[in-house]
């Protein structure tokens, strides 16, 4: 019963980072969304030094481990521009995620039949319009199965903004253990809301590939 | 009496690498007309329906639209493609968008027709191409024929100058072909200026005004359908109806 | 665990050669001292996963020796404190680039440490242990006996830096080395037999070995090799004076020999 107790507190207590984890996952996930899509864009259809830019963005982000994208965020980019620590990890991981998104947009993208931008330029789009009402539409709904297991990735790698002192709930399971001597219970209880999370997130992103997906 | 020209093409050239696919071009489609161009495959049919359009550069020579050379620099080409319309091989629906919202999507975003005048539009244009009760079906389910019925409409919906169609009935099963070709047919009387690449002799015959044989490039002869159909003036000529005919079937029962 | 750790070392030191530029403090002659005056704050950092000294109790609020001793000192000093928890790893460099204003986490100046930031006066003297398993016989009488076993120590700590420089040029491989983020994780796998030796400061030895079935073979002055001390940013000789100024009242008045019973620290 006390254990029992026990859990419960630890597990209420942890859920108070929760609104932290999520807020870094949900910044980090819509910024990569967006500069993703652009990135890729950029890369399937931009003029030769566009698509260059865009290669070497996605290549070199990934190649950066997310810790130090924090890293230079916090201690470089803050100078410059007033960011809190919140900000500083939630950015660094939108940036790490938009490369990474920009890898998925871009396998959609050119999976798209070539007749689809053909037959929009025939109709008068110009090449913009063609990509943002043709093109990405299609490109979007083919990616979610990928982009869902970003998603998943983006969810854990939001503990690592603890390193520059934001306690989510990795950090809070950190704070137990080194207090209870019991690590079991408190990344067990950790892991426990992480896969709650990820869970939930699956199955809405399924609902939404079930909902919109287009018969080919 | 002089009709005037809508598309006016002279000494096109289009080359791919070292290969030369377009050698040299000249052809003219006046109001009201329906041209068909047959020739072997490669002969450089399709670029040249697709350098009409702008959808390929040519490498030299001039084309009008109306009054227009659109060929001219600084032409704004998706404005002359808004005049142009086209029909491909293999429909190119947008697999995202209903019937009904593939026909409407050009006026909504490229002409800013309001959503509800375009809907009305579009649902008037399904009914010219007999596929009103198709509205809310996705490209996906919906037949060959009934796909390039709905990709007609949507390229009549712009309403063009003139019609371009790219073999618009060779990816199709052959019991589909009769629908696609009976609003072809309708479009034609009513006055459409059509350019149509194409085998089927049939519609070849009995509706197009002025056929345009083409081979590697160039335009070896062309004519008034029945001069082309009965007395050809080159023994290629001959030749190749003979064999497209006997290919495709000149009459297709219960249509055309 | 290991590399991540690494490329923040790398990092911290490339952000040192980045950060040329230091802002200029409100009042000249007290440098920094002055701008923390004015705003009222004393912003500190610290690791709180490091019982007795750092902890987070169940309520959420920072706890421990070191937060009580920078309290008072703060309170001398006449401003709020407020703790700000982050990596151990981070924090030389947070006090670098004034994200905090002090550092206080058991830390020692090291040389290389003492290459980035400024540090008070000692304010406590602390010994390393050795903690082996319960069973284990291996005989310990000095810390050079630890040479050719298997020990595990803590990342980015003095420990961790004593084995590379004594222990590895006596035989100690490379990959008998196991590092840790955080102490508790080497004394389960000492318990598990995955590791022979964990090598740890004293303080919290005792306990963690107590309540894993463990036993305290050695504790020594030997490897240490200065106290713990609080990190200022480099060249901040007002703030330094004012710390080192309360470091010795307290130490006088008997307050640290309190907070020492306080917290059940040798």
């Amino acid at each position: 019963m006390e254990f029992l107790k026990d859990l419960i507190f630890l597990i209420n207590y942890l859920l108070q980072g929760t609104g932290v984890t999520l807020g870094v996952t949900l910044i980090a996930l819509s910024m990569g969304f967006l500069f993703g899509t652009l990135l890729a864009v950029m890369r399937v259809y931009g003029s030769k030094p566009v698509a260059r830019f865009a290669a070497v963005y996605s290549t070199l982000i990934r190649a950066v481990p997310v810790v130090v994208l924090i890293f230079i965020l916090f201690f470089v980019i803050a100078k410059i521009v007033d960011l809190s620590p919140f900000l500083s990890g939630a950015l660094a991981l939108g940036f790490a995620s938009a490369a990474y998104q920009s890898e998925v947009f871009r396998g959609a993208i050119l999976s798209i039949p070539a007749g689809q931008m053909l037959a929009a330029r025939a109709i008068g789009m110009s090449r913009l319009k063609a990509i943002r009402y043709i093109i990405l539409p299609q490109a979007i709904r083919l990616a979610i199965p990928p982009w869902s297991n970003e998603a998943a990735i983006v969810l854990k790698d939001s503990s690592l903004v603890f390193v520059i002192g934001v306690p989510e709930i990795l950090r809070r399971a950190q704070y137990v253990s080194a207090r209870t001597l019991e690590p079991f219970i408190a990344f067990g209880a950790a892991a426990a809301i992480y896969f709650a999370l990820t869970f939930l997130a699956n199955r809405s992103l399924d609902f939404f590939e079930r909902r919109y997906r287009i018969l080919m | 009496m002089m009709v005037r020209a809508i598309i006016r093409v002279e000494d096109l050239r289009k080359s791919y690498q070292e290969l030369e696919i377009i050698k040299g071009i000249s052809l003219t489609v006046r109001e009201q007309e329906v041209v068909v161009i047959i020739g072997p495959s490669g002969t450089g049919k399709s670029t040249l329906l697709r350098c009409i359009n702008l959808l390929t550069r040519p490498d030299s020579g001039r084309i009008w639209l109306k009054e227009q050379e659109i060929t001219a620099p600084y032409t704004d080409e998706d404005k002359v493609r808004q005049r142009i319309g086209m029909v491909f091989q293999d429909f190119n629906l947008f697999n995202h968008l209903t019937a009904l919202q593939n026909v409407t999507i050009g006026l909504n975003k490229v002409l800013r027709m309001d959503i509800r005048e375009a809907r009305q539009k579009g649902l008037w244009e399904l009914e010219r191409v007999d596929l009103a009760d198709k509205a809310a079906s996705y490209p996906a389910q919906l037949s060959g024929g009934q796909k390039q019925r709905v990709a007609i409409a949507r390229a009549l919906a712009l309403n063009p100058d003139v019609m371009l169609f790219d073999e618009p009935t060779s990816a199709l099963d052959p019991e589909l072909i009769g629908e696609v070709l009976g609003v072809m047919q309708k479009l034609a009387r009513e006055g459409m200026t059509m350019l149509v690449v194409t085998h089927e002799m049939g519609f070849a015959r009995e509706v197009s005004d002025r056929i345009v044989f083409m081979e590697n490039g160039v335009i070896l002869e062309e004519g008034p359908s029945r001069q082309m159909f009965y007395a050809p003036k080159f023994p290629r000529t001959r030749e190749f109806l003979g064999k497209i005919s006997e290919l495709y079937g000149e009459n297709r029962p219960g249509e055309i | 665990m290991k590399r991540r750790s690494s490329i923040l070392i790398l990092f911290i030191i490339a952000t040192l050669l980045i950060a040329g530029c230091q802002q200029q403090a409100a009042a000249p002659e007290q440098g920094y001292l002055g701008t923390i005056k004015e705003k009222g704050t004393l912003v500190v950092g610290t690791s709180a996963d490091y019982p007795p000294y750092e902890s987070v109790d169940p309520t959420g609020s920072f706890v421990g020796f070191d937060i009580d001793l920078i309290t008072e000192i703060g309170k001398r000093m006449g401003v709020e404190v407020e703790v700000k928890d982050m990596a151990f790893d981070a924090l030389i460099a947070a006090v670098q680039e004034k994200k905090v204003d002090v550092v206080i986490a058991a830390m020692q100046a090291s040389p290389e440490r003492e290459e980035k930031v400024d540090f008070s006066i000692p304010y406590h003297f602390q010994k390393d242990a050795f903690i082996v398993a319960g069973d284990s016989t291996l005989a310990l009488n000095s810390p050079m006996d630890a040479a050719g076993h298997s020990i595990g120590v803590q990342t980015g700590t003095i420990q961790e830096k004593w084995v590379l420089d004594n222990l590895v040029p006596k035989g100690t491989s490379e990959n008998q080395i196991f590092r840790y983020e955080r102490v508790d994780q080497g004394a389960l796998d000492v318990a598990a037999g995955r590791v022979e030796i964990l090598f740890i400061n004293a303080d919290p030895a005792q306990k963690m070995a107590d309540d894993l079935g463990l036993k305290v073979a050695l504790v020594t002055s030997e490897t240490v090799i200065g106290g713990q001390s609080i990190a200022l940013p480099e060249g901040e000789t007002a703030l330094k004076a004012e710390l080192d100024k309360y470091i010795n009242e307290l130490e006088n008045e008997g307050f640290i020999q309190q907070l020492q019973e306080k917290w059940g620290i040798p």
